[in-house]
Formats: C-alpha cells, structure tokens, sequence
C-alpha cells in the first residue's frame, strides 16, 4: 500500500525542537509535509484561516508565548469546524494531573519530548501510523501517553 | 312648952321647905318650858334631819341598785375577763411553747451562721487566692497568648517559605528539564549523523556526555517527584492495599521476572490512603528491594499488612489508643548497617556509589514524605547482607 502525503502542522515557539522535528520527519519513511507555526496565536489564525486544508494531525506543544498549548486545545475541540482535528500533545515534561486535563479536555495523544534523538524520530512516526489508523477517535485512558 | 315651939319649928321650916319647894318648882317649871321648847326645836330639827335622811335613803337605794346592776355588769365582765386570760394564759403557754421552739431555731440559726460566717471567711480567702491566681493565670495567658501568635505568624512564614521553596523546586527543576533534554537529543543526533567524523575518543567523550546528562535528568526527574509529593492535593480513600500491590508488580514486571525475584504479598487489608501517593510508596519500596537485592540468590520480598494498636507498637510517636495500619516491606537483599537506618530517609542519601547502584537517593525520601502526608511513620531495620525490612503506621480509620 503505498503511503499517500501526511500533513502534519507543529506548534512550537522552540527553534530547537522545530529542528529535531524537521531532521525526525526528514527521517522517517513516510510522504510528510510539515506546516510550523511558532506560537498559539499563529497557529489558530492558521487553522481558522479559510484558505488553509485541515490538517491530518496538529502536534502541538504546551508551554508557547501569547497563547499556549492549553488554551489552543480548548478552543479547537470548541470549533465545529476544527474539533475533528487530531491534536498530539507534545511537551517537555509528564505530569499527571496536567495530563488528566488534557485528555479531558479532548487531546488524541500525550508524548514527551524524548532526550534520545532515535527515540524521537520512534515516538513520531508510532504517532503518525497511529493517527493515520484511528484517526480521531480518542483512545482509552491508559493509551494516552504515548511511549516507545 | 319645948314640943309646941318644935312643931311649930317644925311648921315654920316645912312651909318654908314648901314654899322653897314652890320656888324650886316654878323654876323648875321654868326650867321645863325652856327645855320643852329645846325639845320641840330639837324634835323639828330631828324630824328634818329624818325627812332629809328619807331621801338621802332613796338616794342610797337608788345608789344601790345601781351599784348592783354595776356588780351584776362587773360580774359578767369579770366572767368574760377570766374566760379572755384563761385564753390569754393558754396562748401564752402555747407562745412559750412557740418561743422556745424560735429560741432553738434562733440558736441553731446562730450556730449556722456562725458556721457560715467561718465557711465565709474561708471562701473569701479561697476566692482571693482564686483571683491572685486568676490574674496570674491572665499573665500568663496573655504571654502564652502573645507567643502562641508569634509562633502562629513564624509558622505562616514559614508556610509561605515552604511554598516558596517548593514552587522553586518545581520550577526550576521542570524549567531545567528543556535545555538538558536539547542537549541530550544534540548529542544523539552527532552520535548517529557525525560518527564517521568522530575520533574514537571523541565518540567515548559524548558518551560520557550522554550518560552524564541521563544522570541530570534522572535527578531533575526525582527532585520534581519530591517536590509534587508536598503539593498534590491530599485526598484520602479507603483502598484495597492489593490493588496498589497488584499495579506495582505489574509496573515492575520486567524487573522482576529479570531477577527472578518472589514477591508475596500476606494478609492485605484496606486503608485509608491517598492512592496515588501510596503507589508511588509500594513502588518505591518494592524497587528498592528488587534493586538492592544479593547477588547469587533468589531476591524474596514479602509484604504484610494488618492493623495494630498503638500501645502494642514500640514507638512513641504513634497514640496508644488509636487502631494503626501497619504495612511491612521485608527483603533478603543487601540490607544495610543497623546505623543507617534513620540517614538511609534523607534527600539525596546514598550508601552505595552510583556506579554501583544506580540512583539519586531521592526514593526513600520520597517515601518518607508520603508516610508523613497520610500522618504515619516509617522505620527502617536493617542488617547488612542479611536484609532489610520497612514498617509503616498509618492511622486506620
């Protein structure tokens, strides 16, 4: 089966994480167009933006100037036009509680920005197969959190 | 002739005596006149002083009866008199009588009050030191008062202290996660696209380096551990212990079937317990009986629980009446020096080199605060290379 184009859009105000996530898609296997936008505000100008085709999967992270990645989640899962839209958390640090939240709040995955460069082109390309499989029915509690 | 002149004598002095007797009575007739005329003056006069007597009679009698009517109204109020003081005498006998009875009254009325006036005086003086010890006391309340309030305020300081501190921790342990993740993923990514054009030692270098970061994180991620064990809201449930046992042995199953090790868990019982911290104390526990286990043998890890009174526990800290829920962790490892047991709790204690046993010496801490959170205690026993054993109260309720 061949594997058709996987746009994936980014939210991170981090230059950084942007590169290791560029060199990670760069990487995988897989027919991936990458959409970043550097904080909350543009990311929703983005996606409300008329023009713009939904994407197949925001990965979005948490901790953005202006607008942050709580924020971004809530309005997207109240836009009728956007709650369809797989969100993908993606944050330096795990917490429960904050993570209770968000699955609450109607996010599809938790990953923690791996240390391990290998461990992140992994964790992607799992979340990308899983969200090209499931689409954007939210898993079960325990499947959440994301881990290779 | 003698005879004859002596009759005729005799004639001579018989008229004369006669005529002397006439003489005598016309003065005696005289005399009688004068007398009859006294005598009727007299007899009018008696006949007067009669008639005068006639009615000083009647008066009298009129007197009289009057003076009796007077007796016979004497008699009936004298009757009535002697009746009034026959009543008088009686009520004056029964007055007696009522006035010794009051006399008795009175002296036992005496004898109260002067018992009463003695109980008086004693209570006024009681009442006095009652008030110099009152005013004493109000001294000291108002000390204690003030020092309660300053240590009321050295607490709320140092509250705010403790918050300070632990929102630092937080902070500045999660803030310092992101440039040490940047680096290890760096390092990663030379490592994997800059082999070739590494020297051999270059290559071992940034393994050091990597290892060294690893080791970083490992501390940030158990110091963030510590620190959310203070603010985690405390909300306790009554909880099957097995249920927090089964889920940690099933977190450490590689672990454990790795090191082959047997872990039994013996008469659980429920407990009143914040779930989520108490997880996080079993798998604290458990994994450091399974790390610290002896080399060449079977690591065997037993835990109990059951509920204790506090008198029937050698320790001070716990109240002898109230019911505790005692959990025991024993194990067959490493164990420790007996003299280690209080120090082995502290932040960043460690009794081996790190190129031993991997670790930060942040999880009996951790434990510890977790003990401390659900208002319990943890001992520690422990012998060297013959094992150690963890028992904690927590109050049952």
């Amino acid at each position: 089966m061949k594997p058709s184009t996987v746009n994936i859009l980014l939210a991170d105000d981090d230059t950084d994480d942007c590169v290791f996530f560029k060199e990670a898609t760069d990487g995988l296997q897989l027919s991936i167009k990458l959409t970043v936008t550097h904080n909350g505000e543009q990311l929703m100008q983005w996606l409300t933006n008329e023009t713009s085709k939904l994407p197949d999967v925001l990965f979005l992270d948490l901790n953005m100037p202006r607008k942050n990645g709580f924020e971004c989640l809530t309005e997207i899962k109240l836009n009728k036009k956007l709650q369809a839209l797989p969100v993908v958390i993606f944050s330096t640090s795990l917490e429960q509680e904050v993570v209770n939240q968000l699955y609450h709040n109607g996010a599809q995955y938790f990953i923690r920005k791996p240390s391990d460069f290998l461990q992140f082109k992994k964790i992607i390309q799992h979340t990308i197969v899983l969200i090209a499989g499931k689409n954007s029915i939210q898993p079960a509690r325990e499947n959440f959190v994301i881990t290779v | 002739m003698a005879t004859t002149t002596s009759n005729e004598n005799e004639l001579i002095i018989a008229h004369k005596e006669l005529a002397f007797l006439k003489e005598e009575k016309g003065k005696r007739a005289a005399e009688l006149g004068i007398a009859n005329k006294e005598l009727i003056f007299q007899n009018e006069e008696k006949e007067k002083r009669a008639a005068e007597l006639e009615i000083a009679n009647k008066e009298l009698v009129f007197q009289n009866e009057e003076k009796e009517k007077r007796a016979a109204e004497l008699e009936i109020a004298n009757k009535e008199l002697i009746f009034q003081n026959k009543e008088k005498e009686k009520r004056a006998a029964e007055l007696i009588i009522a006035n010794n009875e009051l006399a008795f009254q009175n002296n036992e009325k005496e004898k109260r009050a002067a018992e009463l006036e003695i109980a008086n005086k004693e209570l006024t003086f009681q009442n006095e030191e009652k008030e110099k010890r009152a005013a004493e006391l109000g001294i000291a309340n108002t000390e204690l008062a003030f020092q309660n309030e300053e240590k009321e305020k050295r607490a709320a300081e140092l509250i705010i202290a403790n918050k300070e501190l632990l929102a630092f921790t937080y902070v500045s342990s999660h803030d310092l996660q992101e440039p040490l993740r940047k680096i290890q993923t760096f390092v990663t990514i030379i490592l994997e696209k800059e082999a070739e054009n590494l020297s051999e030692n270059g290559k071992y270098n940034f393994q050091r380096m990597q290892l060294a970061a690893g080791r970083m994180q490992q501390l940030i991620d158990d110091l963030l551990a510590f620190s959310r064990i203070n603010t985690t809201e405390l909300k306790f449930e009554k909880t099957d212990l097995n249920i927090i046992i089964e889920e940690v042995k099933a977190e450490l199953k590689e672990t454990i079937q790795e090191k082959q090790a047997l872990v039994e868990s013996i008469d659980i019982c429920a407990a009143n317990i914040i779930p989520f911290q108490f997880r996080q104390l079993m798998y604290n526990l458990i994994s450091n009986a399974l790390k610290f286990s002896r080399p060449g043998r079977q690591p065997h890890i037993i835990i109990t629980s059951h509920i204790v009174k506090g008198n029937n526990v050698n320790n001070e800290k716990l109240s002898p009446g109230k019911n505790y829920c005692h959990v025991c962790v024993t194990d067959n490892g490493i164990g420790f020096e007996p003299h280690f047991s209080d120090r082995i709790f502290g932040v960043f204690q460690k009794l081996h080199s790190k190129d031993v046993y991997a670790g930060t010496g942040i999880g009996l801490a951790i434990v510890k605060k977790i003990v401390e959170n659900h208002n319990g205690i943890i001992t520690a026993t422990g012998e060297l290379n013959k094992g150690a054993q963890f028992d904690i109260y927590i109050p049952a309720n």
